[in-house]
């Protein structure tokens, strides 16, 4: 079940440099996020204090009636990182299962979700027997594998090729409408944030802020006839303009 | 004519080419099987005449090779009781080793601050020459096997502790994270991923240790003891024995050499960034 997230005036400061200036956000229910913008502009700080694995220096996050502590405590978030937290020495279908020990709560039959995924026949395989986007596909599984109710997905296919991230960014998108889940998602690709997005938080260059939150008023999942559609292109376009004002500003 | 051919020649009578290709891999693993373990002792047995050869000492300070084995079986019981008391104090010294360095890493591990408290102290009792520490020693234990024991396990530790701090710490930090959000108690995070992760390290520590445990267990007996290899020596230097005294290094040699590849294989077997390549192959 998604929960919704209230990120209120929430800011980060490392003594007198601002990480990430104070950021007002609701977010509803299995609505999906992204946060777009430069290096260093406080997108995966953000994420981190959502996810409880950095303090706030001023505001709050609640996850439903949680705080993000007790969210965490309740084993109610998810994290995707940039490089997979799939364990070395296990093989695929037991690191999905290691989560669901760990959470100590089975969200799903691992075999079968690991079919879903497209990764039959590979369950017994190990990291470094799977491919890039196979590793990211285990990832996603693991990190979904105890039913989060909200996923924290840090920059989760940077390293895939084009052709490989737009698969599976589509695919991705069809498996939330399958199992919903509230995303916050921090790319720097814009093309993918306005394809997987409802909204997009652009940020500012360091020290970072939210400069516009974009809609893409296009239901999800979407299909790959979306990339071709205008209102995609004015987006992207309308974004990435947000972008390069602000860099040479 | 050369091995390959041969056996390429003796494969084609059998008319088979799959069994052919087989047995010349096979033969060829055991040649070159048979050369490695034949090549160090064919270059220290090589090292060894030529250093007899060119340096003209007598045979008391450095004598045949063959007069060194024959020392070894003739006094075979002699030796082998004494090397019985020398394994004693290693195997007991390298466990207080590893009790020692891996507790002390571990309490650092879960307690943060104990490190600041006795990362000070270890590395003090490190840097104390053995000497002054054996002669404390005997004088608090005498020639006990808790004095020995306590000298293995004093320069044991040091690099337990290190290589198993290091290794708790070398833990993939996108892993740690994984386990922060799934609010896993410190026992499973260590156990599932710093552990998992420190195997390599500890393993190299014990191949340090396993092995020099021998030796150092043989250099305390050597200063304070009157039983094992350590005192074989000794005795052997106040008779004028060089043969004994090579008889007991090449056996201490030999063994420190066993353990460490003991340890090695062992650490092959548990370390998983090998384990499935070996099971592959």
């Amino acid at each position: 079940m998604a929960a919704p997230i209230s990120i209120r005036n929430v800011s980060r400061r490392f003594g007198d440099n601002w990480a990430l200036r104070p950021v007002d956000l609701e977010i509803a229910a299995g609505e999906f996020i992204a946060l777009v913008g430069p290096s260093g502009c406080g997108k995966t700080t953000l994420l981190r204090i959502v996810a409880d694995l950095q303090d706030p220096s001023s505001g709050e996050v609640r996850i439903g009636e949680d705080s993000a502590a007790e969210a965490r405590r309740k084993r109610l978030l998810g994290l995707v990182s940039q490089r997979p937290a799939v364990l070395p020495w296990k093989r695929a279908i037991d690191d999905v299962r290691f989560t669901q020990k760990i959470a100590g709560r089975v969200g799903f039959d691992p075999a079968k979700v690991l079919a879903e995924f497209g990764l039959a026949g590979h369950e017994n395989k190990r990291a470094r027997e799977l491919s890039g986007g196979m590793l990211q596909r285990v990832n996603i599984a693991s990190a979904m594998a105890h039913d989060p109710s909200v996923l924290l997905m840090d920059e989760p296919f940077a390293a895939l090729d084009e052709m490989k991230r737009e698969e599976i960014g589509e695919w991705f998108d069809r498996e939330l409408s399958v199992r919903p889940k509230t995303v916050l998602f921090v790319t720097h690709h814009i093309d993918e944030a306005v394809m997987l997005a409802d909204r997009l938080l652009v940020f500012s260059p360091a020290p970072g802020r939210v400069i516009e939150v974009v809609s893409v008023p296009v239901p999800r999942p979407r299909s790959h006839a979306f990339r071709q559609d205008p209102r995609f292109v004015a987006i992207a376009a309308h974004v990435r303009g947000l972008l390069m004002h602000q860099a040479a500003a | 004519m050369p091995a390959d051919v041969a056996l390429k020649q003796s494969a084609k009578v059998t008319g088979t080419g799959l069994r052919t290709t087989s047995s010349v891999r096979w033969a060829r693993r055991v040649l070159w099987l048979v050369m490695r373990m034949a090549m160090p002792v064919v270059s220290v047995l090589l090292l060894w005449y030529l250093a007899i050869w060119f340096s003209g000492l007598p045979a008391f300070v450095i004598p045949l090779p063959e007069r060194v084995l024959e020392v070894l079986w003739e006094e075979r019981a002699f030796i082998f009781g004494h090397l019985l008391a020398t394994l004693q104090v290693a195997a007991i010294g390298f466990l207080w080793a590893n009790v020692a360095g891996i507790g002390l890493a571990v309490l650092f591990d879960l307690l943060p601050p104990t490190r600041h408290m006795l990362m000070p102290a270890a590395i003090t009792l490190r840097n104390v020459p053995y000497i002054a520490l054996i002669s404390v020693l005997m004088l608090a234990f005498g020639d006990s096997i808790l004095s020995k024991t306590t000298i293995v396990a004093l320069a044991g530790f040091f690099p337990v502790l290190i290589n198993t701090m290091h290794g708790l710490r070398a833990a993939d930090e996108v892993q740690l994270d994984r386990m922060r959000i799934l609010n896993a108690s410190w026992w499973q995070t260590f156990s599932r991923v710093r552990l998992p992760y420190a195997l390599p390290s500890i393993v190299a520590a014990q191949e340090i240790t396993g092995s020099g445990s021998i030796i150092v267990a043989i250099a305390a007996e050597w200063m304070i003891s009157s039983t094992g290899l350590g005192y074989v020596i000794n005795h052997a230097m106040q008779n004028y024995r060089g043969d004994k005294v090579y008889a007991v290094a090449l056996l201490a040699t030999a063994l420190s050499f066993l353990i460490y590849s003991f340890v090695h294989a062992l650490g092959k077997r548990l370390d998983w960034r090998t384990a499935g390549e070996q099971r592959r192959g």
